[in-house]
């Protein structure tokens, strides 16, 4: 009997691959740490036995899903694999093979200036191309990647602070706009995009409609450069503000009172107040908040995806949506050594970022040294 | 919600003075009945008299009137899904901004399960996102616990490899774990998923769940214990039991961010054959035809428990997050 696609064959067949998968990840994950810890403890005999046997499933976990991928990623950065090529680089022969080396120096050469230089005999002829037009260049995607970020975050900040500081008040009905302020977070990213992809829809989105009804002029949101920017830089903030408000309310509620009270028999006001007690106060919360979300923004690509697919002309693609699109986007432009080499520079990017960010912000400090 | 606030005695306001807020009362009133006049002369059309009502609750409680602004901002596209979700084909395409739309039915989610293969994705999306759950918590929780509770050499660079993972672009990982699963064969097989999933959910989890055990007194164990052996007793007897409120944090997380993810997916289910949810929605989405109804109507049932469930924990999940990454 099968209804909606599904029928007790398939249902077993599923569980056929994934219980066996559970189980005998449980089982091992049990027989490891019993043989490790027998093994540091009697074998080796180091004071360390216990946490490294805790460790050791998680350490395994992470060189196979995390280390290896991550490594094999630097080898593909040296390969010249895309689909034409595909055969060459399994291990099963699948076809014809026209390549005479696999991996080597003068790959990795190429696949790292193609991502910024078009050159040609040797010859740097401007800068390269990263989608199929020609303003889809390094510099111009950084360019946009920064303001996507920005954008999104100091809108992210401001307006889930100002949420955050009236929700702080003593205010009726609190409870009630918690739970829909944060419905947006709650949503599924795939649901978001589509369905904001359809409400942007020049003639049926309730966008347009509505501006209409103000009195406004339509706005052919999916098909205007700008417009198109604005669209999903909107959906994200929309996206991103529960985070924010939840984040800095919890921060807010745990500054004592009396700090209130007496800057109040002070003669403080209302922005002085916010500026010398809460703020300082929310340091601790901001800053990681802040990194968090410039690193989340900066790698989001889903809903820029869903909602233009990088048009129109690629004019909304971030640096992670042309990534994608080149490792893979349509056939034609599936070329993953390339895309390693490209990957590789732009978590660059992200990590000097970060690491100047986090220095000199001092923000994360405590987290490895408590 | 509007008139509701409307009609509660006036509290006290930021803006002080009997004289302006009388005034500003009247102003509101005003607003409210000009909207409600606009709608008559309009044909009924209510958005008029919600208009009004909004921005007489801006002037008379402007705090109340930013809260319902924004709420009206973030429920309103997921009230449009509904709605739209119940619109009968022939009207589909309408530029109505009504929540019931006239002659509504469910005639699109009668046909999401009979015309697709609705109940199938589901399924695929469930068992992946279960396993990939409950893989993540088994190989993270011990190792978290030492992390959490030991110094050892090696512990300050792990982690801070772990914080560095959060860097990575997603294509950075998916592009060698997409090269692997199809040099072992694995493309449009749920266990290829699994593996993708497992990959970015073992060092979150991680990370949450030593933000909780920092925070459960070392005591609470160090009493319970009396050698170096009975440690892991002590560990299973007294630290797991009292993360339970942990470890469901982090099958939550996981499971929400399983449950809702697409680009790996599209990667990695490259057939038709096997599709998650997500695969399954976006396919129906493609233009503006009668499956937009469809969507719609699948959107609302793959949403709402995810909803409900968000609601309902939402208080453990926030300050599960806090703790994982902010108070480490």
């Amino acid at each position: 009997m099968e209804f909606s696609g599904l029928s007790g064959e398939i249902i077993l067949g599923t569980l056929g691959q994934i219980l066996p998968l559970i189980i005998g990840i449980i089982i091992g994950i049990i027989a490891l740490e019993v043989g490790m810890y027998l093994f540091l403890a009697r074998v080796v005999k180091t004071k360390h036995a216990l946490p490294f046997t805790l460790l050791a499933p998680a350490i395994i976990a992470i060189t196979l899903f995390m280390v290896y991928p991550l490594i094999f990623n630097v080898l593909l950065a040296f390969s010249d694999l895309k689909r034409s090529t595909f055969p060459c680089y399994s291990p099963v022969a699948l076809g014809a093979c026209e390549l005479d080396h696999l991996y080597g120096l003068d790959y990795a050469i190429k696949n790292f200036t193609d991502v910024f230089f078009r050159v040609r005999d040797g010859e740097i002829l401007g800068w390269g191309r990263l989608l199929r037009t020609a303003d889809s260049t390094f510099p111009v995607l950084l360019g946009r990647t920064i303001m996507w970020t920005v954008a999104n975050v100091i809108f992210h900040f401001t307006i889930g602070m100002g949420l955050a500081l009236i929700m702080n008040m003593k205010i009726r009905f609190k409870g009630i706009y918690r739970a829909l302020i944060v419905i947006p977070w709650a949503i599924p990213g795939v649901i978001v995009g589509l369905t904001w992809k359809q409400e942007f829809h020049a003639q049926y989105g309730f966008v347009n409609v509505l501006i209409q009804a103000l009195g406004g002029q339509a706005i052919s949101w999916l098909d205007d450069p700008a417009a198109a920017f604005v669209a999903v830089v909107f959906v994200n903030i929309w996206l991103g503000v529960p985070f924010y408000m939840v984040m800095l309310l919890g921060g807010i509620q745990s500054i004592p009172g009396d700090y209130y009270e007496a800057s109040e028999i002070d003669g403080a006001n209302a922005w002085q107040r916010f500026n010398r007690i809460t703020m300082p106060l929310l340091r601790p919360i901001i800053i990681p908040a802040i990194t968090l979300d410039v690193i989340w923004t900066f790698n989001r690509l889903d809903i820029i995806f869903l909602i233009t697919g990088g048009g129109p002309q690629e004019s909304t693609n971030i640096l992670v949506s042309a990534l994608y699109n080149a490792a893979f986007g349509p056939a034609a432009t599936q070329q993953l050594g390339f895309a390693a080499a490209f990957s590789i520079i732009i978590f660059l990017i992200l990590f000097a970022f970060a690491l100047v960010w986090i220095t000199t912000s001092g923000g994360l400090k405590e987290i490895y040294d408590r | 919600m509007n008139s509701s606030a409307a009609v509660k005695p006036a509290s006290r306001s930021s803006l002080t003075g009997e004289g302006y807020r009388q005034l500003r009362q009247y102003g509101a009133v005003a607003l409210l009945i000009g909207g409600l006049v606009l709608t008559v002369t309009n044909g009924m059309s209510w958005g008029y008299a919600l208009g009004g009502a909004l921005l007489g609750l801006l002037l008379w409680k402007p705090l109340h009137g930013i809260l319902v602004f924004y709420s009206a901002i973030s429920v309103y596209p997921v009230l449009r899904v509904i709605s739209i979700s119940l619109r009968p084909t022939d009207g589909l395409l309408s530029r109505s901004l009504d929540i019931i739309p006239p002659g509504a039915t469910f005639n699109s989610f009668v046909e999401l399960f009979t015309e697709e293969e609705f109940l199938r994705w589901v399924w695929n999306s469930l068992t992946i996102t279960i396993a990939v759950s409950l893989i993540g918590i088994a190989i993270s929780a011990t190792g978290a616990y030492a992390f959490s509770r030991w110094r050892f050499p090696g512990r300050r660079p792990m982690l801070i490899f772990l914080l560095t993972t959060q860097m990575l672009p997603a294509s950075m990982l998916l592009i060698p774990i997409f090269v692997i699963v199809a040099q072992l064969n694995l493309t449009n097989n749920v266990l290829g998923l699994v593996l993708a999933y497992t990959s970015t959910a073992v060092p979150f989890s991680i990370w949450i769940l030593k933000g909780y055990y920092d925070t459960i007194p070392p005591d609470l164990e160090e009493a319970a214990m009396v050698d170096g052996c009975q440690r892991m007793e002590a560990f299973y007897k007294v630290i797991l039991p009292l993360s339970t409120p942990a470890l469901s944090i982090v099958f939550l997380f996981n499971f929400l961010a399983a449950w809702a993810e697409f680009l790996v997916a599209k990667v990695i289910l490259q057939s038709n054959a096997v599709m998650t949810w997500s695969l399954g929605l976006n396919e129906l989405i493609g233009t503006f035809n009668t499956d937009w109804g469809k969507y719609a109507a699948g959107s609302v049932l793959v949403t709402l428990p995810v909803l409900l469930l968000f609601m309902w924990q939402s208080k453990y999940l926030i300050s599960g997050l806090t703790l994982g990454s902010v108070k480490g």
